[in-house]
């Protein structure tokens, strides 16, 4: 596995906020190897391994701006298959403005400008003669706080399907909305009530007809923007065991402010800082043996 | 105890490692018995097949070790959950030590410093019967989580500890009465002890447990 080759033309910013900024490299013992915590100021190069085999996804020197502020700098990542990426850092680091680039949502940010290479199943997303409406199907978005369409139920998840042409007859799309509402688990909840509006739902089962309503047009991706911080702790527990159901099906990365949702339902976990990707790895290893100095303050809770 | 959450995912990791935990009992359990079995029919190489497993054993701990990390970084168990996970560590440390104590009693037929006459060897046949009762049962009680059989282990090993003071003390009258057996005494000595040990260690083990089961919430009556 290679590591990330990409370096910083310009200086990385100064940590003023970081008690350890200025100091130099100084390994540390533990179970990863001798030197295998870098500490100090600088996120020169990202730690880990950027690259997939086999991504949905794959980012190459992203830089995206909003009007001069550079939000995101150079980075470079791939979103794998049949598994779920989380992206963490603190506020303003640039893990939202990431994946908003892999469904254009940036386009709708005026003053938006984004570089480098975005590839969906190899094909670059940014090319403008790119269908946006059909991308934003392949990938589809579920948000903080819930969405639902002031329409039915059944309307809610119909919608999508209609507007694609995916289905030819009302069997079909009956069917499809029963079976998208099943794998979101809300099916046995609204089933005799699939005429009622699905603004009425509690905000755990309102997510969850978002989240029917992603699934019904067959996305390959589903990128989720802090799914659950709108929800109470059950309603989130029930959706990350829907998320771990999801994955066996389709990609995803969601962005989360809970380190602790990162662990419990990601495979991959990337933490950026200031606009730049620090590390990314394994879930397991990022939580128990971090490999840069500020992923582990970060996830210790020792600065934020 | 260890499940019903609402995630899958989370039960599934805890009932893994409890399997494990287990696994590496039966492990702990076949290498007493076979180092019994070498002790008392004085057989090389059932002893050293004893020593030659123990890597085995160790690599599960190790393997043990590693998932408990993960649970507890990944999974920020609390109450139950934690005990449980805090509880099956601790066992698996227990069970490193049966697994160390019958390398101790094969290493005493390796060593080959002379096979113990018919008293001592009958008193270590009696002494290791007990010892690999009450580390089964405490694997079974491991099992269930059941805290009846854990207190059943806990009371039964005082009768090991007594059957090993009254097999001792018998060693060192016939010692008394063989100056010359010094070595071979010694040697039979540490087998007895590494059986009490287990026996111990199974109590320990049952320890754990009980206090796993005790701490289970009851109150169910709402104000």
């Amino acid at each position: 596995m290679n590591e990330s080759q990409q370096t910083f033309a310009a200086p990385s910013p100064p940590l003023g906020h970081h008690p350890d900024a200025g100091l130099n490299l100084r390994p540390a013992a533990g179970r990863g190897g001798p030197a295998s915590r870098l500490d100090g100021a600088s996120i020169g190069q990202t730690i880990g391994t950027v690259t997939v085999i086999d991504p949905v996804f794959s980012c190459r020197d992203v830089n995206v701006y909003y009007g001069a502020k550079q939000a995101l700098k150079g980075v470079s990542l791939d979103v794998g298959k049949k598994q779920v990426l989380a992206m963490i850092g603190p506020s303003g680091c640039g893990k939202s403005t990431f994946l908003r680039c892999l469904n254009r949502m940036n386009d709708t940010i005026a003053g938006a400008r984004v570089t480098g290479q975005i590839l969906l199943d190899g094909q670059d997303i940014q090319d403008q003669s790119r269908d946006v409406v059909q991308l934003r199907a392949r990938v589809g978005m579920v948000f903080q706080k819930p969405n639902p369409f002031p329409k039915s139920i059944y309307d809610n998840v119909a919608f999508g399907p209609r507007l694609h042409g995916l289905v030819r007859s009302r069997a079909d799309l009956d069917e499809l909305v029963c079976t998208s509402l099943q794998r979101a688990g809300l099916w046995d909840e609204v089933k005799d009530r699939l005429t009622q509006s699905g603004t009425g739902l509690s905000g755990g089962q309102q997510q969850r007809l978002c989240i029917a309503r992603t699934i019904a047009v067959k996305p390959h991706v589903i990128l989720m923007d802090e799914p659950c911080s709108a929800l109470d702790p059950i309603a989130t527990a029930r959706i990350e065991d829907l998320i771990d159901e999801l994955k066996e099906s389709f990609a995803i990365a969601i962005v989360t402010h809970s380190m602790q949702q990162a662990a419990r339902v990601s495979q991959r976990t990337a933490y950026f800082h200031l606009g730049s990707l620090v590390e990314v790895g394994e879930t397991d290893r990022i939580f128990t043996n971090p490999r840069h100095r500020l992923t582990e303050d970060y996830i210790t809770g020792r600065f934020g | 105890m260890l499940e019903g959450h609402i995630s899958k995912s989370f039960d599934g990791e805890l009932a893994g490692l409890h399997i494990r935990v287990l696994e590496m009992g039966g492990l702990a359990l076949d290498q007493v018995r076979a180092a019994a079995r070498g002790y008392a029919e004085w057989d090389v190489v059932n002893a050293q097949h004893v020593i030659d497993r123990e890597g085995i054993l160790k690599t599960l701990g190790g393997r043990i070790y590693d998932d408990q990390l993960t649970l507890i970084a990944l999974r920020n168990p609390v109450a139950s959950d934690l005990r449980a996970i805090i509880a099956l560590a601790k066992i698996a440390a227990e069970l490193d030590r049966v697994g160390a104590e019958a390398c101790k009693i094969a290493r005493t037929v390796l060593q080959q410093s002379g096979r113990p006459g018919r008293g001592t060897s009958s008193d270590a046949r009696h002494l290791a019967n007990l010892a690999t009762a009450l580390l089964r049962l405490s694997l079974e009680a491991l099992d269930q989580v059941d805290a009846e059989l854990a207190d059943q282990v806990i009371d039964r090993d005082r009768d090991l500890d007594a059957e090993y003071a009254a097999g001792l003390r018998r060693l060192l009258t016939r010692a008394l009465e063989n100056p010359a057996q010094v070595e071979v005494t010694v040697e039979a000595a540490f087998a007895l002890k590494a059986l009490e040990r287990i026996g111990d260690h199974a109590r320990n083990v049952s320890e754990h447990i009980a206090g796993m089961a005790a701490h289970v919430v009851r109150t169910t009556r709402t104000p």
